[in-house]
């Protein structure tokens, strides 16, 4: 390895993690109920596992037409009076969104694998925002300047004592750390409270797109999402370009394979939102901004996307729709979490780095700490072939290109 | 010869595979020693394929140890890789080395009182006795196959593992022409990487490629229904499913359809981690040379997850898998349950 210490750097802090039995634990735990709730969800839904097949055919074709379908949605969106964007780098995602919200505002953002990506709530903090992450899991990760360790579950490797010891830290207010975890949730419902009431602006992603009507599927279960895109006077979304299908129907069915592959029958909520909030009671006028948002803007980021739709081995890692399941099969992330990783976890991670990020050292670190063993294909709704990925990328990283 | 991208571990085996055409460098000889009494002929049309990882465990043993020794002292496994690759360049010799190593561990393990009279699972005990029972149980199932021996080309599965794949496809032109030449036209291949890189990769680099392979379980789980089998004694069995068995060659069924053939097995496996969803024993394709401490964690649980079905003995099928489950065993210091091939217990059910 080139950078000797980097690799070494890296070995270091997995094996730590190998040898954190709190962690350990955490994870056991949740592998073992996520495992039964897919199971028990396949079950009552049958046909998720044909629509999964479906919904394989919709990604095929629409992954080599981003671009098109980009352009088509935002057709759409400025339609519908939203304003639409495609940032070809992290940097210009980065730029246009801090054109939008300037300075000194107050924003509530819900969870985004993207937005985690490019390092949006860090740098908005930079130029003077206050951000309040919303999703609970990422609210703790935010307050404890962690980072996220898995893509649906950030703080799966946080034990409740610790987020009772935080709590209390943060809300001026004593949480025992053998209190029940609806008190815990209750201290964040009541702290974040006036924060999506007060905000200038939220902030999401989303999970699938539909191009002909511009329409962006949001799953959730908290709640948060709905509050943050609805309350505030400005909603903007930073989605991958990835996330873009022709119709609404494909991305209904992008999203109801994704969310019970997450491991649920049905989420609390989908939020489908194609443009500002508007009225027409009063004569007949259309009038924007009611109760919603007046302003609706949405970012579409290729950041190395287009690129990696060229690799014919490698662009299936764009086929994900981050429901995370393969992370629970995967042995080595079992005892490390997100440490085997870097913007995006495991073997798919490896293929992210080398491409999207650009960063071969990491991306080598990745592709040799994957095992190939396949469990995670075996999991994927989009039967993505980590381990044929991981050898395509070992050998451009040992043959160069 | 490779980028500095390619960690020294794999880069270590590799170099050992393209100057002696075996992942450890050992001498040919030495790993063919094996079958000398079983009077193999050394040419034929169908040739049994014993592939580096039970012909050479004991080395891979000793290696693995010394480099776990080592990596928990975070200096991280490139030393001994380092130090390995270092001696071969100043011409030591490396299988000497072994040896003494291996002969030296014996004697500490059997000069032990608590270990003296045990001769299984500590390091430096070769993993021949699959490789044995395997051409026992092909005999006695009446298949008569030959062995190249020393001239058992090395099917460079890590190569291609480790991204070096025009070395592997130089690899594989050599070796197919090897096969040929000796008049090979099938191929009983018992070690998962071997056998899948034979039959599924090598096909990608060989225009009509014409090398008829199977793996030894798919000709066995064939004629079980033939023979009978009994265990000497009654035993509860988990079977430990290697991944280039399950998830690239689809063997699931197999194994179990044995097994269940044997009177006095009962079969007893993880309630979800069995079949396409056995967990990786945490020793793949080199894994456990870039990673020998993560890898005995994950061997651990491995193991962890196998011994809550209370079983007597292990069984899988894969020297490598072999290697991980014993040092797991090791490691959670559990007495009483073994670790055997399954080729091992057919042929003892056989009564061979």
């Amino acid at each position: 390895m080139k950078k000797q210490s980097g690799f070494k750097e890296y070995k270091e802090e997995i094996m730590d993690a190998a040898h954190n039995d709190r962690l350990r634990l955490a994870l056991s735990r949740a592998v073992k109920s996520f495992r039964g709730n897919v199971k028990s969800a396949l079950a009552k839904f049958p046909h998720t596992v044909a629509l999964a097949d479906e919904v394989l055919k919709i990604k095929e074709k629409a992954i080599p037409n981003m671009e098109k379908l980009a352009r088509q949605a935002i057709a759409s969106i400025e339609a519908n009076k939203g304003k639409g964007y495609i940032a070809r780098t992290a940097e210009e995602a980065l730029e246009i969104i801090a054109n939008l919200v300037g300075t000194k505002k107050l924003i509530v953002k819900g969870k985004s694998m993207t937005g985690e990506e490019i390092g949006l709530r860090e740098h908005l903090e930079k130029i003077g925002n206050d951000v309040y992450e919303t999703d609970l899991g990422e609210f703790i990760i935010q307050k404890l300047g962690d980072r996220p360790m898995h893509i649906l579950s950030p703080a799966i490797h946080i034990p409740r004592e610790d987020v009772a010891r935080l709590f209390s830290k943060i809300m001026g207010q004593e949480i025992a750390p053998d209190a029940e975890i609806a008190e815990m949730v209750a201290s964040a419902r009541e702290y974040l409270r006036d924060k999506f009431f007060r905000a200038d602006i939220g902030i999401s992603g989303a999970n699938a797109v539909a191009a002909e009507t511009g329409t962006l599927f949001i799953i959730e279960n908290e709640g948060n999402i709905r509050l943050s895109t609805s309350a505030p006077p400005v909603h903007i979304a930073l989605v991958g370009m990835e996330k873009l299908v022709p119709t609404l129907s494909d991305a209904f069915k992008v999203s109801e394979v994704t969310w019970r592959y997450a491991n649920y029958t049905v989420p609390s909520y989908v939020s489908l939102v194609s443009g500002p909030s508007k009225t027409g009671d009063i004569e007949k006028v259309t009038t924007y901004g009611a109760h919603g948002p007046k302003e609706f803007h949405v970012i579409f980021l290729d950041g190395g996307r287009t690129q990696l739709a060229k690799y014919p081995h490698l662009k299936q890692a764009l086929y994900c729709l981050r429901c995370g399941g393969c992370l629970y099969e995967c042995p080595v992330f079992a005892v490390t979490a997100g440490h085997f990783g870097d913007k995006y976890f495991t073997g798919l991670g490896a293929v992210w780095a080398a491409i999207v990020n650009r960063d071969k050292e990491k991306a080598a670190s990745l592709a040799y700490t994957c095992l190939t063993c396949g469990r995670c294909r075996q999991r994927c709704p989009m039967k993505i072939d980590v381990p044929e990925m991981v050898i395509e990328l070992r050998k451009m990283l040992a043959e160069g290109e | 010869m490779t980028s500095d991208l390619v960690p020294p571990g794999l880069t270590y085996l590799a170099d050992n595979i393209l100057t002696r055409q075996n992942i450890l460098g050992v001498s040919k000889e030495q790993g063919a020693k094996w079958a000398h009494k079983l009077n193999l002929p050394a040419q034929g049309e169908t040739v049994f394929f014993a592939g580096c990882g039970y012909q050479f465990s004991a080395q891979l043993e000793v290696l693995m140890s010394l480099a776990r020794g080592v990596d928990k002292s975070v200096i991280g496994a490139e030393l001994p890789m380092r130090f390995a690759r270092f001696q071969k360049k100043l011409g030591l010799n490396l299988p000497g080395i072994y040896s003494n190593v291996i002969a030296y561990s014996n004697t500490l393990y059997h000069s032990t009182p608590l270990t003296r009279g045990k001769d299984r699972s500590h390091p430096g005990e070769p993993e021949i006795k699959p490789l044995e029972a395997a051409i026992k149980v092909l005999r006695k199932m009446g298949i008569q196959p030959a062995y190249l021996g020393k001239n058992e080309p090395c099917c460079g599965a890590t190569l291609y593992n480790a991204g070096l794949q025009s070395k592997f496809a130089e690899n594989v032109q050599n070796a197919y022409l090897t096969l040929k030449q000796a008049g090979v036209k099938r191929v009983i291949g018992i070690v998962p990487y071997c056998t899948h890189a034979l039959q599924k990769l090598f096909p990608l680099f060989i225009k009509d490629y014409d090398l008829e392979v199977r793996h030894f379980l798919e000709i066995v789980a064939e004629k079980i229904s033939l023979f009978k089998l009994r265990y000497p004694r009654p035993v509860r069995i988990t079977y430990h499913d290697p991944c280039q068995m399950v998830r690239y060659m689809n063997l699931i069924e197999e194994p179990r359809r044995i097994l269940r053939a044997i009177e006095g097995v009962t079969l007893v496996e993880p309630e979800w981690t069995r079949g396409e969803w056995a967990t990786c024993c945490g020793g793949g394709g080199g894994f456990e040379t870039v990673f020998p401490e993560l890898s005995e964690v994950l061997a651990v649980n491995r193991v962890t997850e196998l011994m809550e079905t209370k079983p007597d003995i292990i069984v899988t099928h894969c020297p490598g898998c072999i290697m991980q489950l014993k040092d797991g065993l090791r490691k959670l210091k559990v007495e009483g349950v073994e670790v055997l091939d399954l080729s091992e217990v057919v042929a003892t059910a056989m009564e061979l």
